[in-house]
């Protein structure tokens, strides 16, 4: 099954002097198991799409059906629902509150009924997963570094074991060392136990190597789908709505009109390196 | 050239919060800078590198007297921070943008958000408005002069925040990963405007996890668990791809490309940090 949305729209500051219509009757289909990157400029709808995920905002019109259920048909399945999407937040201080970083991790899984074991368990295994060390456990969640913040709002989604995991911008404010890790156990936890990601990102080079689908968004609708491949060879397209291809694929592309022959669609470091040793006289 | 920031082994720690119980004397204390001394010239272009947690926010914090040195002196245009009389002298000098926009905007309306630093320096009216003209320009917001920042995106916010900084004229900007919200094309714009303002004399301090941000700098920083590790020029600092890795940090995807075909053998000079240098190099292979 699969993640559906219909005719969605949403508008802020409805009938007042500022109205924005911030979705513009979207419509698409996400499979289960995919990996999918959401991309668009700032301000281009992103945010407020996934926020309807876990019905964290209602439709104003349109529907949102995961796994055959509208989500927002009964109020009763809110929790469950909750607990089966979880979102990270674009900013993590929003998603913080508790008194250490230990309470904070461990407030979901408690408050989904698991025992203290588990709890304590999850909360560990999270942590360590975001690269949180032991020290940092009872430290108040505000006293931390930005990065650091980030990686516990992380860890409270993961603790809840998701079986849709969405993310807005998780690896802003993370060092290249934390998003890799973050990024590649949140790979690992798709290929594994075949969870759903979607990934909001403003880093081109991030969605290359990890997505296997892409959404476009601009101006509150969808204006492209496709692979990684159709999308970031479109260097026009996406930098007229505020978006780029990779620094690879801009460093192939020169290459490519100095007369190197090269093979389309490279994007990411490793392949370019390799094509680059098959592209060169020696 | 005349040194306008100048860190003298300052050494800061945040006090343990205590309101756990079992915390002991084993609690290690908080030190957040461990001796650092730095010193950046006037029209100076220094970018800050290092892990979450080592210590650059809290260094930015000091460069404007927001917090104070346990040891050691900052000194910003030769005055000690520590001169309380002169506080607001050196806040008038360095403006800060912050990571997170939201905790900088505070009026209803951008234009009066923008208003707001310059109105406190008593700035005339007229130049006030010219100013906020100005500074929404440079960072492509003025069409959203009239809204309410609260309904802004992040990144919308981000510029907005640049922009109030840029109308109270600082002559050192620090920027704590001013960048992090911004699409590819914000982000470029956000470094032209930073380069731009640079040519102008604006010394600029700019803290990022992106690496092709700070290959653009004179000079790159980089930090590590309180202390400074490396200083050096980004063609210098770019080659040292183990040692960054080491401690959590990456090199520009071009820097990365050249290791490799070195690795495998291809002849490339060392040094290359951008796409174009890598470009111009690869070219250069394939002509000998
Ligand atoms: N609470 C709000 N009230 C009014 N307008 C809003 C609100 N939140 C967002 N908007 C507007 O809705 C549009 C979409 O915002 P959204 O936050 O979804 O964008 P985004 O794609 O996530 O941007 P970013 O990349 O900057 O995070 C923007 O034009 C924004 O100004
Ligand atoms: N308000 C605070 N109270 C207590 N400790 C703090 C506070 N702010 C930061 N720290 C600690 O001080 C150290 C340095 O933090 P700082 O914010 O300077 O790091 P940073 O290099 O800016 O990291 P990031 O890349 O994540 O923004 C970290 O170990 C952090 O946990
Ligand atoms: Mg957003
Ligand atoms: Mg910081």
């Amino acid at each position: 099954m699969s993640i559906e949305i219909k005719n969605l729209c949403h508008y802020y500051g409805k009938g007042s002097a500022f109205e924005k219509k911030a979705l513009d009757e979207i419509n698409l289909t996400i499979e289960k198991g995919d990996f999918v990157g959401l991309i668009g400029h700032t301000g281009s709808g992103k945010s407020t799409l996934v926020q309807h995920l876990n019905a964290l905002i209602k439709p104003q019109s349109g529907n949102i059906i995961i796994d055959g259920e509208d989500i927002n048909a009964d109020k009763s399945r809110l929790k469950a629902i909750r607990t089966k999407v979880g979102l990270v937040f674009q900013y993590p201080e929003h998603q913080l509150f508790d008194m250490t970083v230990y309470k904070d991790v461990a407030f979901g899984p408690k408050n989904a009924g698991l025992s203290n074991e588990e709890v304590d368990e999850r909360v560990k295994s999270s942590l360590e997963m975001v690269g949180i060390a032991p020290e940092l456990h009872e430290k108040s969640p505000f006293e931390l570094s930005g990065g650091q913040k980030r990686r516990v709002a992380i860890a409270g989604v993961l603790a809840m074991r998701p079986e849709i995991l969405v993310l807005d911008e998780p690896a802003a404010g993370l060092d290249p060392r934390g998003r890799d890790e973050i990024l590649g156990q949140v790979k690992r936890m798709h290929e594994t136990l075949g969870i759903t990601v979607i990934l909001v990102s403003h880093s081109m080079e991030d969605i290359a190597r990890l997505v296997n689908r892409i959404l476009v968004i601009n101006g509150g609708k969808i204006v492209l789908t496709g692979t990684p491949a159709e999308i970031f060879s479109k260097f026009d397209e996406l930098e007229a709505i505020g978006l780029s291809s990779t620094q690879t694929a801009y460093i192939m592309r020169d290459l490519q009109s100095k007369g190197f022959t090269l093979p389309p669609n490279i994007f990411t470091v490793d392949e370019a390196v390799t094509a680059i040793s098959k592209g060169i006289c020696r | 050239m005349e040194i306008v920031v100048k860190t003298d082994e300052i050494v800061f720690e945040y006090a343990v919060q205590s309101d756990t119980e079992d915390k002991t004397d084993e609690t290690p204390p908080n030190v957040a800078l461990d001796g650092v001394s730095i010193s950046i010239s006037k029209g100076e272009f220094v970018a800050v590198l290092g892990h979450n947690g080592s210590g650059k926010s809290t260094l930015a914090k000091h460069i404007n007297g927001l917090l104070l040195p346990k040891e050691g002196t900052v000194w910003v245009k030769g005055i000690s921070t520590t001169e309380e009389e002169k506080t607001w002298e050196i806040r008038q000098s360095v403006g800060m943008v912050f990571q997170n926009p939201d905790n900088q905007i505070i009026a209803t309306i951008v234009e009066e958000d923008v208003a707001f630093g310059p109105e406190n320096l008593g700035i005339p009216p007229a130049e006030i408005r010219q100013r906020v003209d100005e500074a929404l320009e440079a960072v492509g917001m003025t069409a959203f002069a009239g809204n309410p920042p609260h309904h802004l995106s992040g990144g919308q916010k981000q510029r907005v925040a640049i922009a109030g900084i840029l109308a109270m004229r600082p002559d050192i900007i620090v920027m704590d990963e001013s960048t992090a919200m911004l699409d590819p094309i914000g982000r470029r714009e956000v470094m032209a405007v930073a380069r731009r303002l640079n040519a102008e004399g604006i010394t600029i301090i700019l803290i990022t996890h992106y690496m092709d941000e700070a290959a653009q700098a004179d000079r790159i920083i980089v930090m590590n668990d309180g202390k400074v590790v490396m200083e050096g020029i980004p063609n210098e600092i770019f080659t040292k791809i183990d040692e960054l890795k080491e401690i959590g940090l990456d090199v520009p995807q071009a820097a990365e490309i050249a290791h490799k075909l070195r690795l495998g053998g291809v002849d490339l000079p060392r040094g290359i940090v951008t796409g174009d240098q890598l470009v111009e190099a690869l070219v250069n292979v394939n002509r000998n």
